[in-house]
């Protein structure tokens, strides 16, 4: 038995590690010129802790993006075709160990320039190093727009291509006043101009108060859209019992319930809501709850709530860049045995997005490359942006996704509920649809 | 102020909360009473029970609920294994030894599921989650009806094993005087090994129906409970039967009260408010003895 336990202990340490070394995933390409011999990327992830499954899809997404650069002949530096090198930087799911994980990436591994961040209190913490050090970062998972806003450090050496918990409400209540509101008024004959009341149910901590904030922002810089904000609802991090405050948020007859949470709390809210508490209404959803772990827990009772996501495990936006996601996903599958996460599909751009810079930079001089990285002009990928292009704006270099929104629709051969873009125009498969059983807050 | 349905609504709640509750205190204070052995990993015996559950239903294709039966027999096995590896040769050892071995066993046991299961979260679908009874606005869910009878009926079971068994009245015997226990010619290893499978047993039935009332839960589930738990046992008083149940059912309505009038983030700061309250006045817990 102890044997047992002792095995499991061990395993349970070392096993994420195996799948995380510093390999190189490169042929070695030659030549003569005078230069480096390869570019060196660091990458990074939580290949253990509580994250490790996200870790491991960064770093997995970001092979793939080496792999498929490598063997196209690697990166252009000032006329000479050089491998990319990946090493990773396993930050634990830990703030502290986020520093030490980039201090090495930086001063020991040298490394020409840093891809990825998971969390915005990790990457707070670890970025900065990259910033007193001089290393360009890409960063593509951290929500908190104070990431690249903050004033304490030289953030010009970041680079943000990860939306932020600003755009996940702008784009949502967009959607809302849109088609929800809308479809609202023409079922139950409410004048046009009536306002949608709004609850916002939130988790405490950065991640739920930012939501929040930004809701207040989108309203304040869009009083064009018919919203008003009817309740705010704070709740520790994993709760699991919504009953009560879900009793209180019915109280105020939202038409709409927004909760800011992760998979573990969105779960029981949204089954407590319809299930329980007979809180009949559309749940909104943040990004971080479009997982597979999601679809399987919330099972029916996710049936028409709107999940705003920009990468999914299930759909694929219609338009232009369906075939590049799809080749995506099919490869990554080939290759892991499963498809990728959203934050998958944000490292494999985030290592494109570097060896672009580096080539029309010329050198791997990290002030050339971080001018270059201000300059980024790229066609959009695998996920939608705004105006179809990835580029930085001028003040806190972010890059602008067109996030787009979900329906989640039961299909009986899965057994559970299965995501259909149903805005904007461009990319949805099918319309939005108010269930017969919604009810209105009045 | 609120109208009288709603406050019933949120009684209603709180006691579904405090169920869980109760299960998880009642067998960390029946392991505390029999031992006075402080198990920090008793929420993993939760977490474990969840997963248990999970892998009987989902990989062996058994009823939710007698999946959960499984998991119970299951952990208390591995409870009494508990007992008799890492709490018995450090018994009388001093209290440091205890929680240093009990946080060993959170570690060991939180990575060893997630390196079987992996860290994703996971949840079990019950076979009735349709069915629900109207309770005026509440609707009801079978599922918490069954919580709440499995919950009293496991309790009034441990009342006539203690009352009505001599191997319970043993139990009780321990629990009072550990050294006139073992004069009187009572085995106190066995009941340690008894307490110890029974206690675990309880968690794992709390973990397992919780993850069926509709949760998702990953190896880290059993943290939070586990320090309820503790503050539920305090409140109660150590060792206490009825002192867990009086405690577990204080906190689910303290919790759910709370979260209405002053709003979901003041849950936990209010059950740990009430855990001071009683402290202040009654040291011993509400059903503590004059220790």
């Amino acid at each position: 038995m102890i044997a047992l336990l002792l095995l499991g202990i061990f395993a349970g340490c070392t096993g994420a590690k195996e799948t995380g070394p510093s390999e190189t995933a490169a042929p070695g390409t030659g030549g003569e010129a005078q230069g480096p011999d390869s570019v060196k990327i660091g990458v990074v992830l939580p290949l253990t802790g509580p994250a490790s499954s996200t870790g491991n899809d960064m770093w997995w997404a970001a092979q793939l993006a080496a792999e498929e650069i490598n063997a196209k002949g690697g990166v252009n530096v000032g006329g000479k075709m050089v491998p990319i090198e990946l090493v990773a930087g396993d930050t634990e799911t830990n703030p502290d160990k986020g520093v030490e994980a980039v201090t090495r990436l930086v001063q020991q591994e040298k490394v020409d320039l840093l891809v990825g961040g998971f969390s915005s209190a990790i990457t707070y913490a670890d970025s900065v190093i990259a910033a007193e050090e001089g290393v360009p970062f890409v960063i593509t998972g951290a929500s908190a727009p104070v990431i690249t806003h903050r004033t304490d450090i030289d953030t010009s050496w970041f680079f943000h291509h990860c939306p932020t918990s600003d755009d996940y409400p702008y784009w949502t209540l967009k959607f809302v006043n849109e088609v929800v509101r809308p479809a609202i008024n023409e079922k139950f004959g409410f004048p046009e101009d009536r306002k949608l009341k709004l609850a916002v149910v939130y988790q405490e901590g950065k991640y739920g108060a930012g939501v929040l904030s930004g809701v207040k922002k989108a309203l304040e810089e869009n009083p064009d859209w018919k919203i008003e904000l009817v309740a705010e609802e704070p709740f520790t991090r994993s709760e699991t019992n919504f009953q009560t405050v879900l009793t209180k948020v019915k109280e105020a007859k939202p038409d709409v319930v927004y909760p800011a949470t992760f998979i573990n709390e969105q779960v029981p809210l949204v089954t407590q809501g319809r299930r329980d508490v007979g809180l009949n209404t559309i749940y909104l959803a943040v990004e971080a709850t479009d997982d597979p772990d999601y679809y399987s827990g919330v099972g029916q009772w996710g049936e028409y709530s709107i999940q705003e996501t920009r990468f999914s495990p299930y759909a694929v936006p219609k338009g232009p860049i369906a075939p590049a996601v799809n080749k995506f996903r099919e490869d990554f599958k080939a290759k892991y045995g499963k498809y990728p996460s959203m934050m998958g599909a944000g490292t494999y751009e985030g290592v494109y997005i570097a060896v672009d810079a580096i080539e029309r930079a010329g050198s791997l001089d990290k002030e050339a490359v971080k001018a270059a990285l201000a300059e980024t002009d790229l066609p959009e990928m695998i996920e939608a942006m705004v105006g179809g292009r990835i580029t930085f704006t001028e003040d806190f270099r972010e890059s602008k996704f067109q996030l787009y929104m979900s329906q989640l629709i039961w299909d009986d051969s899965a057994g559970e509920c299965r995501p259909k873009i149903v805005w904007p125009d461009q990319l949805k498969e099918q319309d939005f649809q108010l269930p017969d059983w919604y009810e209105p807050g009045e | 102020m609120a109208d009288i349905g709603i406050l019933l609504q949120v009684t209603l709640w709180g006691v579904f909360a405090g169920c869980i509750y109760i299960l998880l205190a009642t067998g960390l204070t029946l392991i505390f009473g029999v031992m006075k052995v402080v198990n920090f990993a008793h929420g993993e015996f939760l977490m474990l029970g969840a997963f248990l559950s999970y892998f009987a239903a989902t990989i062996l294709g058994v009823h939710p609920y007698v999946a959960i039966l499984i998991s119970m027999a299951v952990m208390a096995l591995v409870g009494i294994a508990t007992e008799r590896l890492c709490f018995r040769p450090i018994l009388g050892t001093g209290k440091l030894n205890e929680i240093i071995v009990s946080l060993g066993l959170i570690l060991i046991f939180q990575n060893m599921v997630a390196h079987v299961w992996g860290n994703d979260g996971k949840s079990i679908r019950s076979p009735y989650e349709d069915i629900t009874f109207p309770l005026g606005p509440v609707s009801m869910p079978l599922d918490y009806v069954i919580i709440i009878l499995a919950t009293a009926l496991i309790l009034l079971a441990i009342h006539v094993f203690q009352t009505r068994t001599g191997l319970g009245r043993a139990m009780r015997a321990t629990s009072q005087n550990r050294e006139a226990a073992k004069l009187m010619g009572i085995d106190v290893e066995r009941i340690d090994m008894l307490s110890f499978g029974l206690g675990s047993a309880l968690a794992a039935f709390g973990g397992g129906l919780w993850a069926v009332s509709g949760q998702v839960f990953n190896y880290q589930s059993g943290s939070v409970p586990a320090i309820k738990a503790f503050a539920i046992i305090i409140i109660g008083g150590l060792g206490s039967i009825p002192g867990a149940i009086a405690g577990g059912l204080l906190y689910g309505l303290a919790e759910n009260f709370a979260a209405y009038f002053l709003g979901a983030a003041w849950k936990d700061a209010t059950s740990f408010i009430l855990l001071t309250i009683v402290l202040t006045f009654r040291p011993t817990g509400l059903f503590g003895g004059e220790e």
